[in-house]
């Protein structure tokens, strides 16, 4: 079973896991707790939802450090397995030993049964999904490689409120629908404004340091969240077993917390979670001694497409030194699962240097 | 473990199916199937959902009786496991079950309201908000909440906000006709009961029109206190019965068929009349017509399956009801006799129009 980005499972103890990334360390899946039973863990600060059958926690990291970190405190006291201590890494995850996962749900499957049915049996959020997958098509991307997840796929969507989220399978294949919802004119298809993206800031708060103009500039170029049919929809590029580059046997020494200044040498991967963007000419600013920063690696969606080929870019996040297959370099993690309880989650950003 | 009538089982085979009975053979639940998934058998005379990430066609027994008869004759074949034909029987009726080992999850209608009662209300959508408002009215009849469930689209989370029915569930059935005295006399400002155009528009729905005279059905169908709207939302409140208060015990009695006949009565007791599968006593029992085997017999009991007839009629009132003579031998080996109303096999013959209990008026 390949357990990818975006997917969602549940565990044994009946927690639904977002998958968090397409590689893994072994017998241990990434993931993000999503809906946790409220009889199961005693939250504090998160929304509840009446879903399946029950109320659940929406898990939530966006929220203040007290918070989270509490919360962590009751998965690490209850179910100390759902969290994984890297030792290469020096730092831990967050998500499910795979000998606790009790269900996954197929996207590509799930998607190939949504286009089965006459668009006369759906109603206006599914039509908007399947026009979605008709847009991606004029693209050249077949459904085959294609997927739905989240709200989407099991059912508990609210027409024009939840997102349509679909996911994009092959790395060519997501620049190709980046590319092609660049220039596309479809009346059906319409972009977040800087409005939305304003508010969208204001609620998640991405970054104390990044102000609300950079971020606004640096989001509204971005076409994988957008609006079909009046419905929020968010592409989710996901890389085939072939193209994944991250290694978990790598050794990961973390350096601090740096700021550097560089140009972006090649984004092709900066579609993908965990996602990187290959750096030239790097400079640090602040926190540690000059070594030459190979690549910036983010575990944060927020940060993906964020900057483009021969782009500046400014940057704060863990600089680490790698020790892997392809030698000894230096490299800059943002969103790691520890920043949402450290001081550095709020120093933590990348920028593209654009007006 | 019990299983309540209107309870949501889904199965390992992806099936969705609703409890269709408070009293089960061995080691299987009779449901009805709800949502089928389509890759082993579909009929594009069937409405189509996507639920749970498949395709699925949702059980309609009011298609087009050749194409409901095929659907069903596949349904037999592809999964066999989920028919059932019961020994108690002499000729078994067709029945649906899920054997115990196929269950993937039993959604719990009590426990489900019971954890969205204690959600903030600040994390409620508007449907959620108008049901849990409406179980608030529905908790001053002095009925407690462990008494009370949610079921269907609310209780599994696949609900259209504006669109989808509320569908309430009362555990026992004097809580049930507690709570219909409470709403013959209470009042809600965001209560409102069917309107006649609404009740005739129900009436215009499958074989009603066939079968009642319009004006008397309208009649009966405003008394009923088990429908209304809500802030604009269909609800229906269905009474589930506890184990201790069921009509009848799956196995204790042995049924014979005699034939197909139509027999008059008066309402004797219709205290399980608001259950599925549904009971009228009744007394003085009249042959009208009919099998000639079925014309002499002490017609006792008025079994239904279909809601459609729970709560139609009142004691004293006259009813006519039409459907299979069933011979019945308790335990003790006393006889008696009943007619059955709304086995899935009718819905495969002519048997689907000509099946009804009505009130008559003599």
């Amino acid at each position: 079973m390949r357990y990818y980005e975006a997917a969602l499972v549940d565990s044994t103890d009946d927690i639904q896991f977002k998958v968090y990334s397409s590689t893994h360390p072994k017998g241990f899946i990434i993931a993000k707790p999503k809906y946790v039973p409220n009889d199961v863990l005693n939250f504090v600060g998160l929304k509840k939802r009446f879903l399946f059958g029950k109320c659940m926690y929406r898990f939530n990291l966006f929220n203040n450090k007290g918070i989270v970190e509490k919360n962590l405190g009751e998965i690490r006291n209850k179910f100390p397995y759902y969290i994984y201590e890297c030792k290469k890494h020096r730092n831990w995850f967050l998500g499910v030993p795979e000998n606790k996962i009790k269900r996954f749900y197929d996207t590509k499957k799930g998607l190939q049964e949504l286009l089965k049915v006459p668009v006369e049996d759906l109603d206006s959020y599914l039509k908007a999904t399947r026009n979605m997958v008709d847009i991606l098509a004029e693209a050249s991307i077949s459904s085959k490689n294609l997927g739905i997840s989240h709200s989407t796929l099991l059912g508990n969507y609210t027409p024009g409120k939840s997102d349509i989220d679909i996911l994009i399978f092959g790395i060519d294949n997501g620049w190709k629908a980046i590319n092609h919802l660049e220039k596309c004119k479809n009346p059906s298809l319409t972009w977040k404004s800087k409005e939305d993206w304003t508010r969208y800031y204001e609620d998640r708060v991405v970054s104390k340091v990044y102000t609300k103009k950079e971020y606004v500039a640096n989001m509204v170029r971005k076409k994988d969240d957008g609006f079909i049919d009046g419905n929020v929809f968010s592409l989710f590029c996901i890389e085939n077993e072939n193209e994944s580059r991250y290694d978990w046997s790598a050794e990961h020494e973390p350096l601090g917390t740096v700021k550097i200044r560089a140009k972006v040498k090649d984004a092709y991967y900066s579609i993908v979670r965990p996602g990187f963007y290959e750096l030239k000419n790097s400079k640090i600013l602040e926190g540690h001694k000059e070594v030459p920063i190979k690549r910036i690696v983010t575990w944060a969606r927020p940060f993906s497409l964020q900057a483009k080929e021969n782009e500046g870019i400014e940057a704060c996040g863990l600089l680490e030194k790698v020790k892997s297959k392809e030698g000894t370099f230096y490299q800059i993690v943002i969103g790691y699962f520890d920043t949402y309880t450290n001081d550095r989650g709020e120093k933590e950003y990348l920028k593209a240097l654009i007006k | 473990m019990h299983f309540y009538e209107s309870s949501i089982i889904t199965t390992k085979d992806g099936l969705h199916c609703q409890v269709y009975s408070n009293q089960h053979p061995d080691g299987k639940i009779l449901v009805k199937p709800k949502y089928i998934p389509t890759d082993r058998i579909s009929s594009n005379s069937l409405p189509y959902r996507f639920i749970s990430g498949r395709k699925m066609n949702r059980l309609n027994l009011w298609i087009a009786q050749d194409k409901l008869k095929q659907y069903i004759d596949a349904f037999k074949k592809a999964y066999p496991e989920y028919v059932f034909r019961s020994p108690l029987y002499d000729k078994s009726p067709l029945f649906f079950v899920v054997p115990k080992d196929k269950i993937e999850r039993a959604y719990s209608p009590a426990e489900g309201l019971y954890d969205l009662m204690g959600m903030p209300e600040k994390d409620l959508d508007e449907h959620l908000k108008t049901v849990v408002e409406l179980v608030k009215f529905l908790l001053k009849s002095g009925i407690e909440l462990k008494y009370f469930g949610i079921t269907y689209s609310t209780l599994m989370g696949h609900y259209s906000q504006y669109k989808s029915d509320i569908n309430i569930v009362v555990y026992g059935k004097d809580k049930f006709w507690k709570l219909m005295g409470f709403l013959e006399k209470n009042n809600h400002p965001d209560l409102r009961w069917k309107t006649y155009e609404e009740w005739e528009a129900f009436y215009k729905k499958r074989n009603r029109r066939i079968i009642h005279k319009k004006e008397s059905y309208i009649g009966n169908m405003h008394r009923k206190k088990s429908e209304g709207f809500f802030r604009d939302t269909l609800f229906v409140i269905f009474a589930v019965e506890n184990e201790d208060e069921a009509w009848f015990k799956w196995g204790r009695e042995k049924y014979k068929r005699v034939g197909i006949a139509k027999f008059r009565g008066m309402v004797k007791d219709n205290k399980s009349s608001v259950v599925r599968p549904g009971c009228y006593i009744i007394s003085d029992p009249k042959f009208v017509g009919g099998d000639e085997a079925c014309k002499n017999l002490k017609i006792s009991a008025v079994v239904f399956y279909s809601r459609d007839y729970c709560m139609l009629a009142y004691p004293n009132e006259n009813i006519e009801a039409s459907g299979v003579v069933e011979e019945v031998t308790k335990k003790d080996g006393e006889k008696y006799y009943r007619i059955v109303i709304g086995y899935f096999g009718s819905y495969l013959n002519q048997r689907r129009d000509n099946e009804y209990i009505k009130v008559v008026d003599d």
